[in-house]
């Protein structure tokens, strides 16, 4: 009779299993389908030159990449706009989150309003709201003439105004995964701290930071992808040249028609990109792991 | 430490001396006025100027407000046949990503199989690339097979991006139910059928609803992978706005057609705060 029952269960979780990656598996199928496939592809064909009709191995797509000036020289300048803008950001919302943890009254929910409103703003709207905030006889312009400085010059189709919106755009979600980071840091924690005697800047350094870590390195991360595969926002407001990798791969692509050396700057972003994009897979599966732990 | 200073008024006043420092600084009031110019700045511009008939520099408001300008972009053929199909396109993905992955997310959160928490990681991969590079890869393999300037290869690359959110969310939801109750129904004999229907589904029913308006409406302003994909002959109204923009010879047109296409966008105000207590918000991002 036992035997019998455990045989039983046994066979519906098997019967459980199977059904299981039944329905995981369109889904799964889609992204092998559209992620794996595409990316393993597009690195095996950068690597491979056709001899005689027959495929070798060979670097030349890559040489020919790193050989070209305009190549290079947006490759670099997708970098700088990327450190330079994730350093706005942490300088931006750090300060906003801490704010938002310690903080409670009317100013404080007012200033997260704000600060969360542009995730309801979507990127295509926001490039042509700041170009008409930032443009030339923009608001900004005006609002500056009225107070009495005149002589504004537009960051329009310069580089800063891709900072700027590139930064616009990360605000909510950096403050967002920053201050739930920051909510795990107890009020008692800190208190106990002050009470051996611990002043804030102590407390900061030895109980929050530690604390968001990997918060931060999230944000850090997904920012550091987000910007370096970013398209609209420098399509729009930078400059003609340099390009960041987004604009020069859809220049490349679809006006030049030269897909295979558009292939090529995809798969040199997805390389400089691999680290992150890794670092941001194991973060978040190391903070869901403990969760599910606790 | 004086024993008078450990009581619990004491520990209530440190956190609120925290709170008084940084206030006291000002820190709060510059942040809220920095932030309305930065934030509130450029929608004023915009929202002004799709009712604006005429701006003149160096006015806050324009000289001359009037609508007329609402006709004649709405006369436009180009708009009058993108923001129809965009909406209907956008309906198109988001079911297709329900019925592709509501039943998978099920499966994570009460099937119990080997391999599940990493099949369950695997879709951060979705996240995990420089977005228009794995765009960009998957044009080329699409230009191979004739899906570029096509509906089904336009689909196909904008599901991509509901992957994570669709399973993720629901994942979180099915999850996070009290199973009593479906145990209880199950006890006096109702069939798990009618306990997934009557008991479970409307359980879950604000958590899928959230997954589905955040599909809807990031797939509705999605404009890279349409851009990459859907060129020349398949155009969504995300992709004409880079044209209206960027030939910008009247103004109001690419105002009017923002505030438009903003709209949708709003709706997910309505439910913000359901999101944000969820949580759902940064589970789209694999938070």
């Amino acid at each position: 009779m036992t035997t019998l029952a455990r045989t039983s269960t046994r066979q519906r979780q098997w019967r459980g299993a199977i059904l299981a990656y039944l329905l995981v598996a369109p889904p799964l199928l889609l992204m092998v389908l559209l992620i794996f496939i595409p990316a393993t592809q597009s690195i095996a064909r950068t690597l491979t030159i056709s001899v005689d009709g027959q495929p070798g191995f060979s670097f030349s797509r890559y040489a020919a990449f790193f050989s070209d000036p305009i190549s290079v020289n947006n490759l670099l300048f997708t970098f700088q706009v990327t450190l330079l803008t994730l350093a706005v950001i942490f300088i931006v919302c750090f300060p906003l989150s801490l704010y938002l943890r310690f903080s409670t009254g009317r100013i404080a929910s007012a200033v997260q309003i704000l600060a969360l409103f542009p995730l309801f703003v979507p990127g295509i709207i926001l490039c042509y709201a700041l170009i008409r905030f930032l443009g030339t006889r923009g608001t900004l312009d005006t609002l500056l003439s009225l107070v009495g400085i005149t002589g504004y010059r537009t960051p329009y189709l310069k580089p800063e105004a891709i900072v700027i919106g590139l930064v616009w755009e990360s605000i909510p979600f950096t403050v967002l995964v920053l201050t739930a980071g920051l909510r795990q840091v107890s009020d008692t924690l800190i208190e106990s701290a002050r009470d051996v005697g611990a002043g804030d800047w102590t407390i900061f350094r030895r109980i929050i930071l530690p604390l968001i870590v990997r918060p931060a390195l999230i944000v850090f991360s997904l920012n550091f992808l987000g910007i370096f595969g970013s398209y609209t926002i420098p399509y729009l407001l930078g400059p003609a040249a340099p390009q960041m990798m987004g604009v020069f791969m859809q220049q490349t692509f679809g006006q030049y028609r030269r897909p295979d050396d558009a292939e090529t700057q995809a798969v040199i972003t997805f390389l400089i990109c691999a680290f992150v994009g890794f670092l941001y897979v194991r973060t978040v599966a190391s903070q869901r792991l403990t969760r599910e732990e606790e | 430490m004086t024993p008078a200073a450990i009581t619990p008024s004491f520990w209530m006043s440190t956190r609120r001396s925290f709170a008084a420092a940084m206030r006291r600084d000002g820190f709060g009031i510059i942040a809220l006025v920095v932030l309305a110019l930065v934030i509130l700045g450029p929608l004023y511009s915009v929202v002004l100027w799709a009712f604006a008939e005429r701006w003149q520099y160096p006015s806050l408001i324009p000289t001359q407000f009037g609508l007329s300008f609402w006709e004649q972009t709405f006369a436009r053929a180009d708009i009058q046949r993108a923001l129809p199909f965009s909406i209907v396109l956008a309906s198109v993905v988001t079911l297709l990503s329900a019925v592709i992955c509501l039943p998978a997310s099920y499966a994570f959160a009460r099937i119990k199989f080997r391999g599940r928490q990493a099949l369950l990681l695997s879709f951060l991969a979705t996240n995990a690339f420089p977005r228009f590079g794995l765009y960009v890869s998957i044009a080329v393999i699409f230009f191979r097979l004739n899906l570029i300037g096509t509906v089904p290869g336009v689909i196909l690359i904008q599901l991509v991006n509901t992957l994570l959110l669709m399973i993720w969310i629901p994942t979180a939801a099915f999850q996070g139910i009290d199973r009593s109750l479906e145990e209880a129904a199950l006890d006096v004999g109702a069939s798990p059928l009618r306990v997934f229907i009557q008991i479970t589904l409307p359980m879950v029913m604000p958590a899928l609803s959230a997954a589905l308006l955040l599909t809807f409406v990031n797939t509705f302003y999605e404009a890279q992978g349409a851009l990459i994909v859907g060129l020349p002959r398949v155009v969504t109204m995300p992709v004409l706005m880079y044209s209206l923009i960027n030939s910008q010879l009247v103004v109001q047109y690419g105002a009017i057609v923002s505030f438009v296409l903003w709209m949708p966008s709003l709706l997910l105000l309505l439910v913000a705060n359901r999101l944000l207590r969820g949580g759902y918000l940064t589970a789209g991002f694999g938070v």
